[in-house]
């Protein structure tokens, strides 16, 4: 039997690499899967790169990032799958959200008013001198960073001077936020969850608020390897794609809370894992908040990599980056997703696309066509 | 011959920054920190601005250090992770060894692999010494268990110390199995049988 090393974060989004192996589908394939349990993101991209690893669960812009060389030597990636959609929240820290509610006279009611109101918690600020608020995310080019900074222009904040942005792992979130290291966050799950438990935070926004169907978290490949050895890669994407529609099945959330909890995974408390599964939250210390779409493992919209999503990723990376794009590495970054080879594995006969392919709910309309055009509006929106 | 680049050791396990801190100084490098306390730690970093950073893989904070390689507001001095492009064997070497190691921007190639070199012998020392600690307490817990497993026999079959020992290795003997494994079954067969 074939044997492939799969990297993988202790993360909910790592459900389909997990349950490949866990439910046997990746067996069933002729597959034998080694998972290895990383700590950061940098050590992923670094042993796929370096072939320690053939494939990883890894985040959707770093794969882009990767490939482009942006921000290290440049490596050719492959994504030829979406693991999954949404799953993050942005969670302001106790006492952040209190100056938010005295502006408001109450607790904010959704996204857009809680932006708005922090809008005004930072003017006040600027006018008395205090410092910058500091907000965290997990990675310099992570979809949680992209959110973040939609969100603050939701409420006419400019993400680039109103705000400090820095990389804190999401461990150590809930200890930052306590300790007043920072005052808010975007991190997917169970860390919202454990900062609203214990008092030190309350969640503002859902990701899904934000977009439908925006690319977090995808299987990349060196594209060496996907060139090398396709019959490989097509049986663990047929692995995945069944472990994907597995996930998704809600008679099946308890087990695969229960699978994820166990020590060599995730190692926390099955219930945890449960929340974000089922999409019900405490949001603060008396609201919990409900949200259908509030983590998807499965959809054509998500499975099946969209080049339209890479450009749109590139188009984020390089606003978050305040440089100008460049048409022809936007073509580049295009070719990193990969639906050629999730067509040839999945037998799948390349669907009719969607019309948008990102979802954004409110904010710039993505036009992939015209990228500048996109990235100019949101440069603006943030003035 | 002093070595003056400033080092930066960062690592939360305090016996193997020990052992990185000696090797280095042991080699000519006079200038080396550690920090183990990391919440802030651009800031740290900023503050102390050492020309390379050596950090072990087991860390998170590799994510925060990503930062750095964007124009940071915080970090005076551009720096890089530390690539030999011309020396792949030697990057997997390292994380295997699980180090990183990232460089101020102009820092002389050959002096940065020297540096690199001795942390990752050094990592891997600390990785043997910690794999025979974990065998010595494997034994000792093993021991542990083969002496309550004697007693239960001592006991249940009224047997001499030596009998109860020779009749669980006679066991492992003819069941091919390892004497811990028989000390196992006893030892849970008695926890049932109380």
């Amino acid at each position: 039997m074939k044997t492939i090393r799969v990297g993988f974060m202790p993360l909910i989004d790592a459900a389909i690499p997990i349950a490949a192996v866990e439910c046997g589908f990746a067996e069933r394939e002729g597959l034998e899967i080694a998972l290895v349990r990383e700590t950061s993101w940098a050590n992923i991209r670094d042993k796929l790169i370096h072939d320690l690893f053939d494939a990883s669960h890894m985040l959707a812009p770093l794969a882009v990032s990767t490939s482009l060389g942006i921000g290290n030597a440049k490596v050719p990636l492959a994504v030829p799958f979406g693991l999954n959609a949404n799953g993050n929240c942005i969670t302001l820290s106790a006492r952040l959200y209190r100056a938010v509610e005295e502006i408001l006279g109450h607790a904010p009611m959704d996204a857009r008013q809680s932006a708005q109101a922090l809008k005004r918690v930072i003017d006040k600020r600027k006018l008395s001198g205090a410092p910058l608020i500091n907000f965290a995310v997990v990675f310099p080019f992570s979809v949680h960073a992209i959110i973040m900074r939609h969100w603050l222009r939701l409420g006419g904040i400019d993400p680039h001077n109103d705000v400090l942005f820095q990389v804190v792992p999401p461990p150590f979130m809930v200890a930052n936020l306590s300790e007043g290291v920072i005052d808010g966050c975007c991190v997917g799950e169970p860390w919202n969850s454990r900062a609203v438990e214990s008092g030190v935070g309350s969640i503002v926004a859902f990701g899904a608020d934000i977009s439908r169907c925006a690319p977090d978290k995808v299987l990349a490949l060196r594209d060496t390897m996907a060139a090398q050895e396709p019959e490989t890669i097509y049986r663990l994407l047929r692995a995945y794609k069944a472990a994907a529609h597995w996930c998704q099945d809600r008679e099946n959330q308890g087990n695969l809370a229960h699978m994820l909890s166990q020590p060599q995974y995730l190692g926390v408390a099955p219930k945890t894992v449960l929340n974000a599964l089922s999409g019900t939250l405490a949001v603060n210390r008396t609201e919990a908040r409900s949200m259908q779409d509030f983590l998807v493992f499965e959809g054509d919209d998500i499975n099946r990599p969209d080049p339209r999503k890479a450009r749109w990723l590139y188009a984020e990376i390089m606003t978050g980056l305040h440089k100008p794009l460049d048409e022809a590495q936007a073509q580049e970054a295009a070719t990193v997703f990969r639906p050629d080879i999730f067509d040839a594995a999945t037998g799948n006969n390349a669907l009719p696309e969607s019309h948008d392919p990102i979802g954004l709910k409110f904010g710039p309309a993505f036009d992939p066509d015209d990228l500048q055009a996109y990235a100019g509006a949101l440069m603006q929106a943030a003035e | 011959m002093m070595d003056q680049a400033s080092i930066l050791i960062i690592d939360e396990n305090h016996v193997r920054a020990t052992i990185i801190q000696d090797g280095l100084r042991e080699a000519g490098h006079a200038n080396v920190r550690w920090l183990n306390e990391t919440s802030n730690l651009l800031q740290r970093i900023a503050d102390i601005d050492p020309d390379v950073i050596i950090i072990d893989l087991e860390s998170p904070n590799r994510d925060v250090l990503e930062q750095m390689f964007q124009v940071s507001r915080l970090v005076k001095r551009p720096i890089a992770m530390f690539v030999d492009q011309s020396d792949s064997a030697s990057i997997r070497d390292a994380m295997l060894a699980g180090v990183s190691a990232y460089v101020v921007d102009g820092l002389r190639k050959e002096r940065v692999k020297h540096i690199l070199d001795m942390c990752i012998q050094r990592f891997d020392v600390f990785s043997r010494l910690e794999e025979e600690l974990h065998e010595a307490k494997t034994a000792l817990a093993d021991r542990k268990v083969i002496e309550r497993a004697k007693g239960i026999l001592m006991t249940a079959k009224a047997l001499s110390e030596q009998d109860a020992y020779a009749l669980m290795r006679k066991t492992a003997m003819d069941q091919k199995r390892r004497l811990i494994e028989i000390a196992r079954a006893i030892v849970m067969a008695g926890e049932v049988l109380k």
